[in-house]
């Protein structure tokens, strides 16, 4: 650590800002505990909440601190490459408007298996698709958790199993009682402080280089070379690109807790507005990102970054308190605290859904649950996901997390991308299809990835890896497309195609 | 925009020394596609948007109308 750094010390401005932050979203909790009264307020919001302030929380549900800090610290040590991550990130979202935002809007309730099993068989669909929801849920649950004990130690020097029970306690009281009004408006307030605090960073940087970026690439091509402004050595392999970019493309539009808000919205044409907004502030903020990432290369510099973190994770915070001093510093600290703890809690939320709406309501007690009923299974079920993050986040200590965000990202496009895309759109699509490709695509990702150098190399050890791309999308993901055509064309279904003009209908003229 | 961004990973993965190329002195090509790939995902839903505001719901209206 660099003599010069705060990081680490328990930082009181810090404990200050964070104090506030946990104080305003408890209050905002206390409030939305009073209007939590039904499932469909627990887990949807009660359908109340505009486009706009959707974009807003779809966008603090997205913008995880990996991106916040890990973007700006691999920009800041490996310069272009970070593009190919920040770009990644943002297109995927298009991807989420054109194909699924309004139909699963207006043929689901609370979770994306809704749709999917819409006119197939329930039981074996929705036992599929809620593992399929569950492993993407605690891959990234895990990497969350163990990134928030890891930072929290950095930057306010607790121990790392209390970072992760203050994380998990916090995180569970917005669940536990304010359910998605609490999570939403929790994720609101964080976007737009995570937004606030990353323009304000930028501003300053540019304020050094008479607020042109070109200025600034320049002095950092002077300093580390032209290298930083082309691709390096990151993306070795042209397909290792290619795969790490259907990954990113298409998994948001497989991640259960993003689907999941859209269901938060009155109508269609919310879920397509609440898109534009998210959009639009998550381009905002990887555009940040960069000039923080160039920035924190230019003024803190490569050496003294990595000397405080191998990964690069704490650029943003030491060019905060190069730029601001303690106070900037601890006001970025406490961002990155709250960045998590809205993620977590969507996350969670989302969780919950699968085990409670999917697993416990659809398939053992066959849709026929009273209400009451209904919304204490929800409860119990985010008691078992918050014990089970801090659980996962103890457990991992110390293991090197950073590869399971991406393997979050294949998983969900490879699983649940997939069977969600072909049963909106393909008439033919079977029972049968939906389940080989939910199985087939989470499978073949999985095991690609314990057999990746990743693994194989990076965390076990061995000499060579079975399987030579560190991302699997490539092969997982058009795998699991080929089986579920093959299986429902070989077996077809003549009830699910049957209902296929329905579910047309109700998907563009909604429920009305 | 699949076409855009895989266009983009594509040059990425296939021709590095292009994207390396400075066409203002601290603006690499590379550089610069990046930042228009952010851009044209905001138009494209802006106009994504525009249109299926106007025409879409006017569409769906229609068939509400001639349903009931």
């Amino acid at each position: 650590m660099t003599s010069s750094s705060l990081l680490g010390t328990p930082n009181p401005t810090a404990i200050g800002f964070f104090l506030a932050f946990v104080s305003l979203t408890l209050g905002i909790t206390w409030w939305a505990a009073r209007h939590t009264r039904t499932t469909e307020d627990f887990f949807a919001a009660g359908r109340r909440i505009t486009g706009r302030q959707n974009g807003f929380a779809l966008a603090g549900d997205y913008m995880s601190a990996a991106s916040f800090l890990g973007i700006a610290g691999l920009v800041s040590t490996s310069g272009f490459d970070g593009l190919i991550y920040s770009t990644g990130w943002l297109v995927g979202w298009p991807v989420v408007l054109f194909l699924i935002a309004e139909p699963l809007r207006n043929l689901g309730r609370y979770t994306f298996t809704d749709v999917v099993t819409f006119r197939l068989r329930q039981r074996p669909v929705r036992i599929a698709a809620a593992i399929g929801a569950l492993a993407v849920v605690s891959l990234y649950l895990i990497a969350q958790m163990v990134g928030a004990g890891n930072l929290i130690k950095l930057m306010f020097g607790l121990s790392y199993e209390t970072a992760i029970i203050i994380v998990g306690a916090v995180m569970l009281a917005y669940v536990l009682f304010g359910g998605m009004i609490a999570t939403t408006w929790v994720q609101i307030v964080k976007a737009a402080l995570l937004l606030g605090g990353a323009a304000l960073l930028a501003v300053l940087v540019l304020a050094k280089f008479g607020f042109n970026p070109l200025r600034l690439f320049s002095a950092a091509a002077d300093r580390y070379g032209a290298g930083v402004l082309a691709p390096g050595k990151l993306i070795s392999s042209p397909w290792e690109a290619v795969s790490l970019g259907l990954a990113l493309m298409f998994g948001t539009a497989g991640l259960p807790h993003i689907l999941m808000r859209f269901y938060t919205v009155p109508d269609a044409r919310a879920a397509r507005l609440s898109v534009f907004w998210a959009t639009g502030l998550i381009g905002c903020f990887y555009l940040l990102t960069f000039v923080l990432g160039f920035g924190a290369m230019v003024l803190v510099g490569h050496d003294a970054i990595v000397a405080v973190d191998k990964g690069g994770n704490m650029a943003a915070p030491l060019l905060a308190e190069v730029l601001g001093g303690k106070a900037l510093l601890g006001f970025i600290a406490a961002v990155a605290f709250a960045t998590i703890l809205a993620v977590v809690a969507g996350l969670t939320l989302s969780g919950a859904a699968a085990l409670s709406h999917d697993l416990w309501v659809s398939v053992v007690r066959k849709g026929t649950a009273p209400h009451d009923e209904q919304l204490k299974v929800a409860r119990v079920a985010s008691v078992i996901l918050g014990v089970l993050a801090v659980t996962l986040g103890l457990m991992f200590k110390g293991q090197n997390v950073a590869f399971m965000v991406g393997l979050a990202f294949a998983l969900a496009a490879s699983g649940n991308f997939p069977a969600l895309l072909l049963s909106i759109y393909w008439q033919r699509f079977t029972t049968a299809g939906a389940v080989a490709a939910i199985v087939t695509g989470t499978v073949t990702a999985a095991v690609l990835i314990f057999l990746s150098p990743t693994v194989q190399i990076d965390i076990l050890h061995h000499e060579h890896a079975w399987f030579p791309l560190k991302n699997p999308a490539l092969v997982s993901m058009p795998l699991a497309f080929c089986v579920a055509i093959v299986v429902s064309i070989l077996a077809p279904e003549p009830e699910a195609s049957a209902g296929y003009a329905a579910k047309e209908r109700r998907m563009i003229l909604g429920e009305a | 925009m699949i076409v855009v961004y895989f266009g983009f990973v594509l040059l990425v993965a296939f021709d590095k020394p292009l994207l390396g190329t400075l066409i203002a002195p601290g603006l690499s090509f590379g550089v610069l596609l990046g930042a228009l790939v952010i851009v044209v995902a905001w138009i494209l839903t802006w106009y994504y948007v525009r249109w299926a505001n106007s025409h879409l719901d006017r569409r769906v209206s229609e068939i509400r109308a001639e349903g009931s």
